[in-house]
C-alpha cells in the first residue's frame, strides 16, 4: 500500500514534470520537429552540408537578431537593422574589389589589408546605431519612429553611395579572395574544419551572453524593459545605456553586412532589405518579448534556426513559393502562442 | 486675392500671344525619360544625347517618376515648338492624355522603353514605340543553354537526353521574371531537347536570395542538376556562390549557369568561367534608335532607323510599322570583352 502510493506519486510527479519541461523548453522542442518532420520528407534535408550551410546562413542572420533583440529587451526596437547591414555590405564591398576587376567603385584606390575596410563598415554601422541610440535617449523620439526614419535614412545613403558617376547603380561584385573567405572558408582544427562565418558568429554569441548576463549594462537592459520608472528610481543611467545598446546593435548590423558580403560575394544597395522584420520575428519566437524585460540569447539563436530551416526546409521540400509564406507566417504566431504559455502559467 | 488672379491671367494671355508669335522652324526634339536615376535609363539618354550632338537641338527633361510632371513637360515640349517629342513613359497606361496632345498639335510622337497597350498605340499614326521585347531575354538565355547543350554531350549528366533544370526566378509579379522563365525553356524544346523542372523558386531578383534557393535545390536534388536558370544575373552569381560552397567549379566539376542583364559582376564571372552566359538589353542601340526615329519625324523624312526595321506588335517587319524591335544581345565568353565598360 504504502510503496503503491510512492510510485503513484513519483509517476504523478515525472508526468508534471514532463509537462512542466515541455512548456519551458517549447520553442526547442518545435526545431527539434522541425527538423524532424522536414528530415523524414526529404532524407538529403539532413545531410551535413546542408546542416551546416543552414548554420552558416544563420550566422549572419543570428548576430542581427541579437541586435534587435537589445533594442527590444529595453522595451524599443529597431527597424534600421536590415538596411544598416546593406550599408555596411556595400561599403566593404566597394573597397575590397581585386585591383583587375574591370568596374570597380574606386579605380585608384590601393589594395588595403582586408581588416581596414572591415573596420571602417563595421564603424560605419556603430556610427548608425549611435545616432539612433542618441536620437531616443535625448531626443525622446519614440523607437519605432526613430528607427524607422533610420532605416529610410540608410537605404538612401547605402544608394547615394553605390549610384554614382561613371557607373551608376550596378551591383558591387569581384571581391577578393582573402575577403570572401571569411564568408565560405573554413578554420581547420587538425583534421577537422569549422567554417569561419558560424566560429565569428559563436564568438558574437558567446559575448552577448556575457553582456546580457554579467555585465552592468546586461541588468539595466532587462530593468528598463521591465519598468523605466523603476529603473530610473533605482539610479540606472536610463540614457546612457539606451545609447550603448544602440550602439553595440549597429555594430552587429555593421559586422553583419561585412559578413553577408563576403558570403554572398558582392553587394548592391538592396541588401539586408526587411531582414529587421525577420530578426525581430526570430527574435520573439526566442522569447523576447515586445514589450521589454525579457529575453535570451539562447531563445534568440533558437528562433532564428527555426526561421532558417523553414527557409531551406520549405524549398528542399519543393512547396510553392506563396506556401511558404503562408507556413512561415502560422509557424511564427504559433511558436509564440506555443511559448507564451509559460509565462501565463506562472501568473 | 481678385487682383492676383487678373495678374495671372494678363500674365498667362501675353505669354501665350507670345508663344504663338514666331512660328518655330528649326527641328528639335523633346525628351522626357521616366527618372534619371534608373541605370539602364541614363545609358540610353547618354546615347540620345551622344547621337544629337551636332546634327539637332535637344530638349531633355527628368520626369522624376511623376505622371502629371512629365504630362507638364510634354505641354511645355508643345510650346516651346519641338518638332517631335520622344517620352519615356512614367506611366504607360496613361499614354492616351500625351498622344491626345501631341495629335492636337500634329507633333509625331516616339515613346521609348516602357511600352503602351497596342491599344492605345492604334488611336493615331504618327506614335511610334522602341523598346526590346521582353520574352527575346528568355529566349536568348535559352539558346544559350541549348548551343552548349548539344556541343557538351557530358553536360548530360545521366544520359537520358532530357536537360534536368533549376529556375530562380525573379519577383513573380513582374512581367519580366514571367517571359523568361517561360521563353528559356521554349527556347531549350525549340532546339529539339526535352526537359524536365526539377525545382522553381523565387528569389526576388536578389544575390544572397539566389545563393540560399540554390543550396537548397543542390540539398534536394543531389548531382540532378544540369543547367541553371536566373531570371537576372544577381540571382545567377547567387547560385553560382552556393555551387561554389558545393564544390563546383574546381578540379573540373561544372554546372552552366546563364542569366539576364550583363552586370559588371557578371562580365566578371565569364572572364572566370563560372557564369556560362547571360542576355544583354542594349542600351547603346535602343537610345541609336530612338534618336534616329524622332531625328526623321522632326526633320520630316520617312520614320526608319539603322538599328532595326519598323515592325508590327508582333514583330514581324512591316514598313507601315509602328514599332522598333531592339534586339537583346547574348553575351558569352566569346564576345564578354566588347561590354566591359
Amino acid at each position: 500500500m504504502k510503496n503503491s502510493a510512492s510510485t503513484n506519486s513519483k509517476k504523478r510527479f515525472s508526468a508534471q514534470s514532463i509537462r512542466e519541461f515541455a512548456t519551458r523548453n517549447a520553442i526547442i522542442l518545435v526545431l527539434a520537429a522541425l527538423i524532424l518532420v522536414i528530415g523524414i520528407v526529404k532524407t538529403g534535408f539532413l545531410a551535413p552540408e546542408n546542416l551546416i550551410n543552414i548554420m552558416r546562413i544563420s550566422s549572419v542572420r543570428l548576430i542581427i537578431a541579437l541586435g534587435c533583440a537589445g533594442a527590444l529587451i529595453t522595451g524599443g526596437t529597431d527597424l534600421s537593422a536590415g538596411r544598416t547591414v546593406g550599408l555596411s555590405a556595400v561599403i566593404v564591398a566597394s573597397l575590397v574589389q581585386r585591383p583587375d576587376y574591370a568596374q570597380r567603385i574606386f579605380p585608384n584606390i590601393a589594395t588595403m589589408p582586408v581588416i581596414l575596410p572591415i573596420l571602417i563598415a563595421v564603424a560605419a554601422g556603430l556610427l548608425v546605431g549611435f545616432i539612433n541610440g542618441m536620437v531616443i535617449a535625448y531626443l525622446k523620439v519614440p523607437p519605432f519612429i526613430a528607427t524607422l526614419g533610420m532605416m529610410v535614412m540608410v537605404w538612401g545613403a547605402a544608394s547615394l553611395y553605390v549610384d554614382r558617376p561613371p557607373l551608376g547603380a550596378q551591383p558591387i561584385g569581384g571581391l577578393r579572395a582573402e575577403f570572401t573567405n571569411i564568408g565560405t572558408g573554413s578554420i581547420g582544427f587538425g583534421n577537422f574544419g569549422i567554417p569561419t562565418i558560424i566560429l565569428i558568429a559563436l564568438v558574437v554569441f558567446a559575448v552577448y551572453w556575457v553582456l546580457l548576463n554579467k555585465t552592468q549594462l546586461g541588468k539595466n537592459m532587462y530593468a528598463i524593459g521591465g519598468n523605466i520608472n523603476a529603473a530610473i528610481v533605482s539610479g540606472v543611467n536610463v540614457k546612457r545605456n539606451l545609447v550603448a545598446v544602440y550602439t553595440i546593435a549597429g555594430a552587429l548590423y555593421g559586422l553583419a553586412g561585412v559578413l553577408l558580403a563576403a558570403r554572398s560575394g558582392g553587394a548592391t544597395n538592396n541588401y539586408g532589405q526587411s531582414y529587421e522584420l525577420d530578426a525581430i520575428a526570430a527574435a520573439v519566437i526566442g522569447g523576447v518579448s515586445t514589450s521589454g524585460g525579457r529575453g535570451t540569447v539562447v531563445g534568440v539563436l533558437t528562433g532564428v534556426l527555426i526561421f532558417e530551416v523553414l527557409n531551406n526546409g520549405l524549398v528542399v521540400i519543393g512547396v510553392s513559393t506563396y506556401w511558404q509564406q503562408v507556413i512561415k507566417g502560422i509557424i511564427i504566431i504559433a511558436a509564440v502562442a506555443v511559448d507564451i504559455r509559460k509565462y501565463s502559467a506562472k501568473r | 486675392m481678385k487682383k492676383i488672379v487678373l495678374l495671372f491671367l494678363a500674365v498667362a494671355v501675353t505669354l501665350s500671344v507670345v508663344g504663338c508669335a514666331p512660328k518655330a522652324v528649326t527641328p528639335k526634339i523633346g525628351v522626357a525619360i521616366y527618372k534619371f536615376d534608373d541605370t539602364f535609363m541614363s545609358y540610353v539618354r547618354n546615347q540620345i544625347q551622344a547621337a544629337a550632338e551636332g546634327k539637332i537641338e535637344l530638349s531633355v527633361q527628368d520626369s522624376q517618376y511623376d505622371q502629371p510632371r512629365q504630362n507638364d513637360q510634354v505641354d511645355q515640349f508643345l510650346a516651346e515648338g519641338c518638332t517631335a517629342l520622344a517620352i519615356n513613359m512614367v506611366d504607360p497606361s496613361a499614354v492616351s492624355v500625351i498622344i491626345d496632345k501631341c495629335k492636337a498639335k500634329n507633333v509625331p510622337l516616339v515613346l521609348f522603353n516602357r511600352e503602351p497597350v497596342a491599344a492605345d498605340m492604334a488611336v493615331w499614326d504618327k506614335v511610334y514605340y522602341v523598346g526590346a521585347k521582353a520574352q527575346q531575354s528568355g529566349t536568348y538565355q535559352g539558346e544559350i543553354a541549348a548551343d552548349y547543350w548539344k556541343s557538351h554531350p557530358e553536360a548530360d549528366l545521366n544520359k537520358d537526353g532530357i536537360m534536368q533544370y533549376v529556375m530562380l526566378m525573379g519577383d513573380p509579379s513582374n512581367t519580366d521574371a514571367k517571359y523568361r522563365t517561360e521563353y528559356s525553356i521554349k527556347a531549350v524544346e525549340a532546339a529539339g531537347i526535352k526537359t524536365q523542372k526539377l525545382a522553381e523558386d523565387t528569389a526576388m531578383w536578389d544575390r544572397v536570395k539566389g545563393q540560399e534557393k540554390m543550396a537548397a535545390f543542390l540539398t534536394a536534388n543531389a548531382g540532378k542538376i544540369e543547367m541553371v536558370f536566373g531570371n537576372n544575373d544577381d540571382m545567377a552569381l547567387g547560385a553560382i556562390e552556393a555551387l561554389k560552397a558545393a564544390g563546383y567549379f574546381t578540379n573540373g566539376k561544372y554546372m552552366p549557369v546563364v542569366g539576364v542583364d550583363a552586370t559588371a559582376p557578371a562580365l566578371d564571372a565569364l572572364a572566370q568561367g563560372t557564369l556560362l552566359g547571360t542576355v544583354l538589353n542594349d542600351a547603346v542601340r535602343q537610345g541609336q534608335a530612338t534618336f534616329d526615329l524622332a531625328y526623321a519625324l522632326a526633320t520630316g523624312k520617312e520614320a526608319k532607323t539603322d538599328v532595326a526595321p519598323l515592325a508590327d506588335a508582333d514583330g514581324n517587319v512591316d514598313p507601315a510599322g509602328k514599332y522598333i524591335w531592339v534586339p537583346y544581345v547574348k553575351v558569352t565568353k566569346d564576345n564578354y570583352k566588347d561590354f566591359v565598360k
